[in-house]
């Protein structure tokens, strides 16, 4: 486990059954597949914040999760805060048709939810592992410039 | 239950208050046949629920003291008729929720007995109040520069709070005097207690707020909330143009008002107690 964190805001999800599956599964990625490494924010706080709130995306590279093609997330969070590494689309994993039913109590949810939450909250998690890896590469290849070290073999960069 | 309405819950999704809170928001949705507002789609895009909201009875859902919604409502000059913020009614039913995000049993229990107070009220609109309260009242006046405060002259009982309670017989009727009114200024929110709630002399009952402040009722007798002043969710102003008539709160079905009444003032001891104050503090 890496000690960087990366921040996932998930669409609020009232439009569209789409939105449910959102929350489900960034809930699954926060409190069981990536404990301690992902966090969150609630979409309308982030919104109507202020400094703190805002920083969100400034201070961790964050994946938004939308429930469908409005892009809540992703456009909240670029307007107010900052680029998002990357978006994982609900309607483009579980299919549009499902995406756009409508939204459903967590008391009710249908018997084929659990299998699309797993689905999202997979795809959430290859999303942050390539991030992290992303960052760790950059840090790595930082700190051989800053040693002055090459990483072997023949190169131009004028090391010794 | 003719009259649309329209739901803005913050659902917030870091805090289980805000689960909790969409979770109300769509058990509504489909008992009152309501229509949610979601709140980031509205702000992202508020044309598609514009109509929705101003035409609609309004009930607004907050997880938190953050209050996301209600400040989304009033950044979109909405009316709201109904406050929800579930973090209080936790507190008010005694009902501990979670910090994790999951609807547990409390959870559950908290959403039901919110949606029974919420349907409950709908029920009960219309009743006439089983109080007979005075047609006119005898005010005193007290002027400092513009402002006036009124203090009716007889049948009621005051707290240090500010507070009024007219008793008859075993009911009360409480509501808040013109010191309070005019400290607050234009009144845009009534919190209003739950109905069926026991409160005891000097708990919260309600809360009624400004663009200066909040200002928690503070009961002055002990009892069981029997019902409130629902003209209030829609017109809270009420208050301001008559916090003793059109502007009253709550009625309580008291427990022991011979031992609350020793620890409330009559008339001329409040009516000192208010010039000074009003004397002292600008309002
Ligand atoms: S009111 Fe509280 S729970 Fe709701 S969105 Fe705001 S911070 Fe989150």
């Amino acid at each position: 486990m890496s000690d960087i964190k990366i921040g996932v805001v998930s669409c609020s999800g009232e439009e569209c059954f789409g939105g449910t599956i959102s929350r489900l599964a960034t809930r699954k990625v926060l409190e069981d597949l990536r404990l301690g490494e992902a966090v969150t924010i609630c979409l309308p706080l982030f919104i109507a914040g202020g400094e703190e709130e805002r920083n969100f995306a400034k201070v961790y590279p964050t994946v938004a999760v939308d429930g469908c093609s409005k892009l809540c997330a992703m456009r909240a969070t670029e307007k107010y805060s900052g680029k998002v590494n990357a978006v994982v689309k609900v309607d483009e994993i579980i299919g549009k048709e499902k995406a756009l039913e409508k939204v459903v109590s967590l008391r009710e949810l249908p018997s084929d939810y659990m299998e699309l939450v797993d689905k999202v909250a997979q795809e959430i998690c290859k999303e942050m592992d390539k991030i992290s890896s992303d960052i760790l590469k950059k840090q790595a290849e930082e700190e051989l410039k800053n040693s002055g070290e090459c990483s072997g073999g023949c190169c131009c960069c004028g090391c010794k | 239950m003719d009259k649309k309405t329209a739901i803005l819950p913050c659902n917030g999704l870091d805090k289980c208050a805000g689960c909790v809170s969409r979770e109300i928001a769509i058990k509504l949705q489909e008992e009152k046949n309501a229509e949610i507002i979601c709140p980031v789609l509205f702000r992202v895009a508020d044309a598609r629920y514009n109509k929705v909201a101003s035409e609609n009875e309004l009930i607004v859902i907050d997880g938190c003291n953050t209050r996301c919604a209600t400040k989304l409502a009033s950044e979109k000059n909405l009316k709201v008729s109904r406050k929800i913020n579930v973090t209080e009614a936790s507190k008010q039913y005694g009902i501990e929720i979670q910090s994790k995000l999951q609807i547990g049993e409390n959870e559950k229990k908290l959403i039901d007995m919110i949606l029974e107070d919420i349907l409950k009220k709908d029920d009960s609109n219309g009743e006439n109040s089983s109080i007979l309260f005075p047609k006119v009242l005898d005010y005193e006046i007290y002027k400092k520069d513009k402002f006036i405060f009124r203090l009716p002259k007889e049948g009621f009982y005051f707290n240090e709070n500010d507070v009024w309670v007219y008793v008859q017989g075993n009911l009360a009727r409480i509501g808040v005097t013109d010191y309070v009114q005019q400290s607050l200024s234009d009144i845009m929110f009534f919190t209003p207690p739950i109905v069926g709630s026991e409160v005891e002399q000097f708990d919260e009952v309600g809360a009624i707020e400004s663009g200066k402040a909040v200002f928690e009722v503070i009961s002055p007798v002990s009892g069981k909330v029997i019902r409130v002043n629902e003209a209030l969710l829609s017109n809270p102003e009420y208050i301001n143009e008559n916090p003793f008539e059109k502007g009253w709160i709550a009625e309580i079905e008291l427990k022991d008002f011979e031992s609350d009444k020793m620890l409330l003032l009559e008339f001329d001891e409040y009516f000192e107690k208010m010039k000074r104050k009003v004397d002292e503090f600008h309002v």
